[in-house]
């Protein structure tokens, strides 16, 4: 690495290098048995560098000099315009959110085995006919993060995940219900009875399948829901890149009300053994907490060094980044607030509703613009303040921000969702459901 | 083979232990060149090396990656300890005749005599063409080539090298009425042929064009309803609404399953046919051998409506004591081969295009893709461009649509297949985690009744 500094610092005004070395153990269930083990080690370098606002980028995982030396040559004659400044070393002090934990790489995979096992066969105990995948990841990351204006970083990161489906088929229905949990340490068995529990009594209500309730029904997104239909193709006006690009419908309306006053968003990456939480981001500029939305005004983007550059703010330390990649403005902990009525009133004062959980082919549609349609995979059918069942071959469509602008309810209970949010469940009106 | 690799892979699958063991060795070197709004934001290169191991024992699998090629027999050694947490039954992988081959790149134009400064002269050419009409707030532009090495080697005698050089191009505009943003674009891909990119100012004006066209269009209420889909959406349909289905590792370990996709059993009307196959030469699915040393084939799937066939990789071939059929793949070193497709097509039937649009009273004519996914026996899509169709005729530009269906309801509902087959190699594909994957599909223009359709 010596060699590529001292060849940055002759040829370059700033220069950024970036190093990852990262390790991964997977241990796999397919169909109620042990398929696999896998193990993976990666390690690379990445290289950004400035001469007169221009912009070069490379990443490798070849440590051949001579090979960088040729290539980065090369693209540095056809370098990107830029007017970022790499942040300054001194001005910064970390945060100490934890984010590492060793430990689980030395628990022995037995633990993982036997608890994947005991998960299935609790499963089989209620339905002997279904058929389970069920997955441990574990990964442990290292990175360092330095650059000409003399700021050195390192971060030590370490990451679990659990998942779990079942499967059941009666004539050609396929009936398939999946969760998802994951931590920096290791995931307690509380979680994954929980989520085995909640797995189970899913099955046990999707296997009847009701008809379709009528357009114009009222409409109740679980958490997870609320994410894939509505907040994903949301979050795509808040990435600095479009706002800075005018391609955001919220380009230059910072304080406006743009949602209904109910609701309040804010990104966190400050929560202790969050696996999406960081001390800095991937250009070192310190993490803090972001509102997005405050009482349905619109407050803050996601920025990074270049579209905070481009938009006339400061960066506020959403800079994402794969070893391959340029930086991204990216989210870490998305935290909704709650509302003042329980999830079973909400279910209670349906007539004829649906409950949307789980969607198939979301973000696929005109997300510029907010709007989402998908097939609803997992959606329970509510009559007369219960549920009875499951919908199928049923769509649903809409756009976010019309969805948010006028909401009926949102719970006072929340959720996590795939361990790094925290949501309610929410009622509105302004979506379509065909079928 | 170069020499060092020679021994590292003797040592490799030395390992004493095992029913079964393999390793590859890739090398890569991608180009992309990104436009985002009105400006390129990057230009880069990535090199990147490595190697995986993959070890069969207790009828489990252990699996191992690196980047330093050196640790590959301890690699072997540890990947054949993981598997051995299994006790399932035992899996014996039919032995194919072992051969010492190495296959160097099919190319046709190729983009690594391309200079940097040609392809970026190319894709700013684009860019301009686009954000000069009117009304265009910016573009997306994506222009990658890489450059792929695989080393094969598996305990069963098989030494195969293998060279591959993918284009790929993606162009979109984006419109605004001052409220909403629309996008528009086109993909396209080669395997080995620099050539596409080139030549396409019709094709980039045309898509700003629509753009403009498409932010004016009303969209539709969510409905089922006939659609008539072109080839690009209907290779689509095709890849979500059965090819997946009929990768064979959704159904090996699945009794009830197995029975609903036996072979013999009626999916569609007489005039469909579907086939799968890396063996179809020159496009993004298309390979000699794959990621476990089997030969390619061509695959029938369908024939005459009737489930004949499915893709298998070695170990599902095995369980389900049939014949593999080359389609064990994977995105790179870092991962082990799953079952994929490779080059999917409907096959061409007797009507054309024009017969079917006028034999359709009301509907949507629906072209171009966005996306597609699929869950079991659902799926959906979406269409880039869409048009109404009354008594006969296309009248209206709407908006984009979804489209969504039922595999064993929707292939029954197509009721009319023309006879003007376009291949799509647009498209990567994604399954477990490994995406963009090369694949390509096509199909004639189709028609299907009773599609569930809402506004994209």
């Amino acid at each position: 690495m010596n060699e590529i500094i001292k060849f940055l610092k002759n040829n370059f005004d700033q220069y950024e290098l970036y190093e990852e070395e990262n390790e991964y153990k997977s241990i796999s269930y397919e169909s109620n048995n042990l398929k696999e083990i896998s193990i993976k080690q990666s390690k690379g370098f990445a290289v950004r560098a400035i001469q007169n606002k221009g912009l070069t980028l490379y990443s490798t995982s070849n440590y051949d000099f001579e090979k960088f030396k040729s290539n980065f040559l090369e693209l540095s004659d056809y370098p990107t315009d830029t007017k970022i400044i790499f942040p300054k070393g001194k001005n910064y002090s970390n945060p100490e959110v934890k984010i590492f934990s060793e430990d689980e790489f030395n628990i022995p995979n037995d633990f993982f085995i036997n608890k994947i096992d005991e998960t299935i066969k609790k499963i089989l105990k209620h339905f002997p006919n279904a058929l389970c995948d069920g997955e441990y990841d574990l990964g442990l990351g290292q990175s360092n993060l330095s650059n000409s204006n003399g700021l050195s970083k390192s971060s030590k990161e370490s990451g679990i995940s659990f998942f779990i489906s079942a499967q059941i088929i009666n004539e050609n229905d396929m009936l398939n219900i999946y969760d998802y949990t994951s931590s920096v340490k290791n995931i307690e068995n509380e979680v994954i009875e929980k989520i085995t529990n909640k797995l189970i009594e899913n099955l046990s209500v999707a296997q009847n399948i009701k008809t379709s309730p009528p357009k114009g029904c009222p409409v109740i997104f679980t958490p997870h829901g609320l994410y894939q239909t509505i907040l994903s193709p949301l979050l795509v006006s808040f990435n600095g890149n479009n706002l800075s690009k005018n391609l955001s419908t919220l380009s230059s309306r910072e304080n406006e009300k743009i949602f209904d006053e109910k609701i309040t968003i804010i990104d966190n990456p400050l929560i202790d053994y969050s696996p999406s939480s960081r001390n800095f981001d991937a250009e070192g500029t310190n993490s803090q907490i972001n509102k997005l939305v405050e009482e349905g005004k619109f407050i803050s983007g996601l920025f990074d060094l270049k579209s905070s550059s481009e938009y006339g703010c400061k960066p506020n330390g959403c800079a994402g980044r794969s070893l391959g990649s340029n930086t991204f403005p990216s989210t870490s902990n998305l935290i909704m607030n709650e509302g003042d009525i329980g999830i079973k009133k909400m279910i209670d004062q349906i007539d004829e509703g649906i409950l949307v959980d789980h969607l198939l082919g979301a973000g696929q549609g005109n997300e510029l613009s907010g709007d989402f349609s998908a097939n609803i995979s997992l959606g329970y059918k509510i009559e007369k303040g219960k549920i009875v069942g499951r919908v199928k071959n049923t769509m649903i469509s809409g756009n976010s921000f019309k969805a948010l602008g006028n909401v009926d309810y949102i719970s006072n209970e929340k959720e996590n969702v795939y361990g790094s949010m925290s949501l309610p469940y929410l009622q509105t009106k302004n979506v379509e459901i065909s079928s | 083979m170069n020499k060092n690799y020679k021994s590292i892979i003797e040592k490799t699958l030395g390992h004493p232990q095992g029913d079964y063991k393999e390793i590859r060795i890739e090398e890569n070197v991608s180009t992309r060149i990104n436009y985002n709004g009105k400006v390129r934001e990057n230009v880069s290169i990535n090199s990147h090396f490595g190697g995986s191991v993959r070890s069969l024992s207790k009828g489990g699998w252990g699996f191992a990656s690196f980047n330093d090629i050196t640790k590959a027999p301890e690699k072997m050694k540890d990947a054949t300890n993981l598997a051995n947490y299994s006790n399932n039954p035992t899996i014996h992988l039919k032995k194919s005749d072992s051969k010492k081959i190495s296959l160097p790149a099919k190319i046709k134009k190729d983009p690594r005599k391309i200079s940097l400064s040609e392809k970026i002269e190319i894709t700013d050419h684009y860019k301009d063409l686009l954000l000069r009409e009117k009304n265009i707030q910016g573009c997306e532009i994506i222009y990658g080539d890489t450059e792929r090495k695989v080393i094969f080697a598996d305990s069963q005698g098989n030494e195969i090298e293998q060279n591959f050089v993918h284009v790929i191009l993606r162009i979109a505009a984006n419109s605004s009425d001052g409220n909403e943003m629309l996008q528009s674009g086109f993909s396209i891909g080669s395997l080995g042929d620099f050539s596409i990119v080139e030549n396409l100012d019709e094709k980039v004006i045309d898509c700003a064009r629509k753009a403009l066209e498409l932010i004016k269009a009303p969209k539709i209420d969510g409905k089922e309803t006939t659609v008539v889909l072109d080839q690009i959406l209907a290779g689509v349909f095709v890849h979500e609404a059965f090819g997946h289905l009929s990768e064979a590792d959704n159904v090996y370990e699945n009794d009830r399953l197995k029975e609903i996709l036996k072979l013999g059993k009626k999916f569609g009307n007489p005039d469909l046919n579907i086939t799968d196959g890396a063996k179809i030469p020159n496009l993004r699915g298309s390979y000699e051998y794959d990621d476990e040393g089997t030969q390619a084939t061509t695959t029938p799937l369908i024939r005459e409506g009737v489930l004949v066939g499915r893709l298998h990789s070695k170990e599902t071939a095995s369980k389900m004591a049939e014949e593999p059929t080359g389609n064990a793949r994977a995105i790179s070193y870092a991962y082990p081969p799953i079952v994929r497709m490779t080059n999917t097509i409907i096959e061409n039937s007797t009507s054309t295009k024009k017969e079917i649009i006028e034999d359709t009273n009301d509907g949507l004519y629906v072209k171009n893709w966005y996306g597609g996914m699929t869950e079991h026996e659902m799926f959906t899509f979406s269409s880039a461009e869409t048009y109404r169709i009354e008594n006969g005729k296309i009248t209206e530009t709407l908006r984009p649509v979804k489209l969504s269906g039922n595999l064993f309801t929707t292939l029954k509902n197509i009721n009319g297949i023309a006879n003007d087959l376009e291949i799509n190699q647009g498209g990567g594909c994604g399954k477990g985690g490994q995406m963009p994957l090369p694949v390509s599909n096509g199909s004639p223009h189709i028609r299907i009744n009773n599609c569930l359709v809402s506004s994209g």
